[in-house]
């Protein structure tokens, strides 16, 4: 086998875990499980959610009630925040109007 | 005797008798006379400042102040031939339908006509402040390459337009003396006189008409006009001074039986920085930053402004919010921007800011007024104290007008919205004005509301008129120039009616 063949395999070898790794969100960051992961699951990334929910959070119940309030709503994270502002359910947090839910999902996010 | 002259020159206690003396050649005295031209009157147009600036003539602006900051009384206007058109932007918009309406909840607004009684002057308004063709709201309609509109959902809040004053060799905008001048100079009956100063309007005993005018330059000389007519042309500020200053017939001053001269002066706030726009695509027609000429020969931008059924449904006054420049975000903008277009299931890896600035309309307050002041000036005429004022309401209105525009983003997940300013210290500290003087002998039937008419004549009084923007009663978000114009136009076709 010669060199090139090598470094060509190695090469192939390395993609083929990187997209693994990908797929399978192995570099995702994780987080303890919380009785909200229902929820929180619908949060594509958490990290901006949660330093956004610091705001938030602050006019809105503690994370029990919050994620029960949450819950009410039949319909998922996504549906809620596209649906809101045609129907005038938005919100402002620290100047930025954003959909009730997104307020929400938020507060929820920095409280797990 | 016609063509341009000057006050200095002329000798003493001189006496004029024209049919009809302008007093102000700024852009309403100006646009008064050329459209009196083929009446065969004779027109005296009173300009107090020369051709150009000087300083001992615009001292004669000076005053004080109360209430909120303001800018200084010489600051945002001046006094010489063309008047503020010297220093003029050159924004040019019509007042919208709105503006002209009686507005439900909301007291001292509306015209006594619709929009309707000046629209057949837009169009010679537009040619003399030479805004180029008539575009403005169709200019989405119908102006090729000028990029995508912004994406808004259905709501209260669409794109408007603003054109621009212009004029030959690159001149922007439209200065009217400069402009004007060789049409006043040729005009058989116009004699446009500088350097004249009117210091007192001399009303008959009974207070019914205007029997003379007092005349001083700063040079010292003294002259009389004893006009047929007379129309006060000054700027809002001016003409109320000079109202309430010729105080001898009628004690609390010409027109000023009812307390209404010098009231409810308005301006446009134009408080800066007022919210942050985010575009998830960082995607934005040059158009709305940007002024751009159309291959017809309008220069435009946009604009985002109220629905007038928005307006009429939330009580909301009218305002014009601008794009201004593009803006970093800080890591928490950049958190909110990330959580809300991640939960509408939009990219916003290429997202842009953009800061707004606005142009907003203030509700009419009669406590907003301008009162003699102790002091005089050089000519010996009462300076003048304005309060200013501008109550949270206004600045509420607006706000709810930006919370709109951040829901029809959203909704149509182009973008958000963060407001800046919420508390008044906010909105005050960011506060510039448009210097758009406006309100103090406003328009009303009633004379009890009212210093002018409908035909813009001091009630009570059977030949003394007032052009201008000090005769709006209600103001609109849109700049004054060249709406004031074209009711100027209205106003010569009553006179020649009335002079006849």
């Amino acid at each position: 086998m010669t060199r090139r063949a090598v470094l060509a395999g190695l090469a192939a070898a390395l993609a083929a875990a990187g997209g693994a790794a990908w797929k399978f969100r192995l570099f995702a960051k994780h987080y303890p499980p919380t009785p909200y992961d229902d929820l929180l699951g619908q949060i594509t990334d958490r990290e901006p959610a949660i330093v956004f929910g610091q705001e938030s959070r602050k006019s809105l119940p503690g994370a029990a009630q919050l994620a029960t309030q949450l819950r009410r709503d039949h319909r998922t994270f996504a549906e809620r925040a596209a649906a809101e502002p045609g129907e005038a359910q938005i919100t402002e947090v620290a100047g930025w109007i954003v959909p009730q839910s997104v307020a929400l999902y938020a507060a929820l996010a920095a409280q797990a | 005797m016609s063509g341009f002259q000057d006050a200095r020159t002329l000798p003493r206690d001189t006496v004029l008798t024209p049919d009809l003396a302008i007093v102000g050649g700024g852009p309403a005295g100006i646009s008064l006379a050329l459209a009196l031209v083929q009446s065969g009157q004779n027109i005296l147009l009173l300009e107090s400042g020369g051709r150009t600036f000087e300083s001992d003539v615009q001292k004669l602006y000076e005053g004080s102040q109360t209430g909120v900051s303001y800018v200084a009384l010489d600051g945002g206007r001046l006094r010489f031939l063309g008047g503020s058109t010297n220093h003029w932007g050159g924004w040019t918009r019509p007042l919208d339908r709105i503006d002209f309406e009686d507005r439900k909840g909301m007291p001292h607004y509306g015209w006594p006509f619709a929009r309707d009684a000046i629209e057949p002057y837009f169009a010679r308004a537009q040619a003399l402040i030479e805004a180029g063709p008539w575009v403005y709201d169709e200019a989405g309609k119908t102006t090729p390459d000028i990029g995508p509109l912004l994406p808004l959902g259905p709501g209260g809040i669409y794109t408007s337009w603003f054109q621009f004053s212009k004029t030959r060799e690159n001149n922007l905008p439209t200065h009217f003396g400069d402009r004007y001048q060789a049409d006043l100079t040729k005009a058989a009956h116009i004699t446009p006189l500088l350097n004249a100063n009117v210091t007192a309007i001399r009303l008959s005993p009974d207070a019914g008409r205007v029997m003379q005018l007092d005349v001083a330059t700063l040079s010292g000389n003294r002259l009389t006009v004893k006009p047929r007519y007379t129309v006060l042309a000054a700027g809002a500020i001016e003409n109320a001074r000079l109202m309430l200053a010729s105080n001898d017939v009628m004690t609390a001053g010409v027109g000023n039986g009812n307390d209404l001269v010098g009231r409810f002066f308005a301006d446009h706030p134009i408080p800066r920085d007022v919210a942050t726009m985010v575009l998830f695509d960082g995607k934005l027609a040059p158009v709305y930053f940007n002024n751009i000429a159309s291959p017809d020969g309008a220069v435009m931008r946009a604009v985002l402004s109220p629905r007038q059924e928005f307006m009429r449904a939330h009580g909301v006054a009218g305002s014009l919010t601008t794009v201004e420049n593009e803006i970093p975000l800080d890591p928490f903008a950049t958190a909110a921007v990330v959580t809300t277009a991640q939960a509408l299931g939009v990219d916003a890896s290429h997202a842009k800011a953009f800061s707004l600035g606005c142009g907003m309309e203030l509700a009419p307050d009669p406590d907003r007024r301008l009162t003699l002041a102790a002091e005089r000036d050089a000519l010996g005429m009462p300076r003048l104290n304005l309060h200013m004022t501008i109550s949270d309401d206004d600045f509420a209105l607006f706000r709810q007008t930006l919370v709109e525009l951040g829901r029809q983003l959203l909704a149509a997940k182009s973008g958000m919205l963060h407001l800046n300013y919420n508390r008044r210290d906010e909105w005050l500290s960011a506060m510039d004005w448009g210097n758009h003087h406006l309100g103090t002998t406003r328009m009303h039937n009633d004379p009890k509301q009212g210093v002018v008419d409908a035909n813009s004549r001091v009630h009570g009084i059977g030949n003394l008129y007032v052009a201008g923007s000090s005769i709006f009663p209600t103001y609109g978000s849109s700049n004054p120039t060249l709406n004031l114009v074209a009711l100027t136009l209205r106003l010569a076709d009553h006179l020649k009616k009335v002079m006849a």
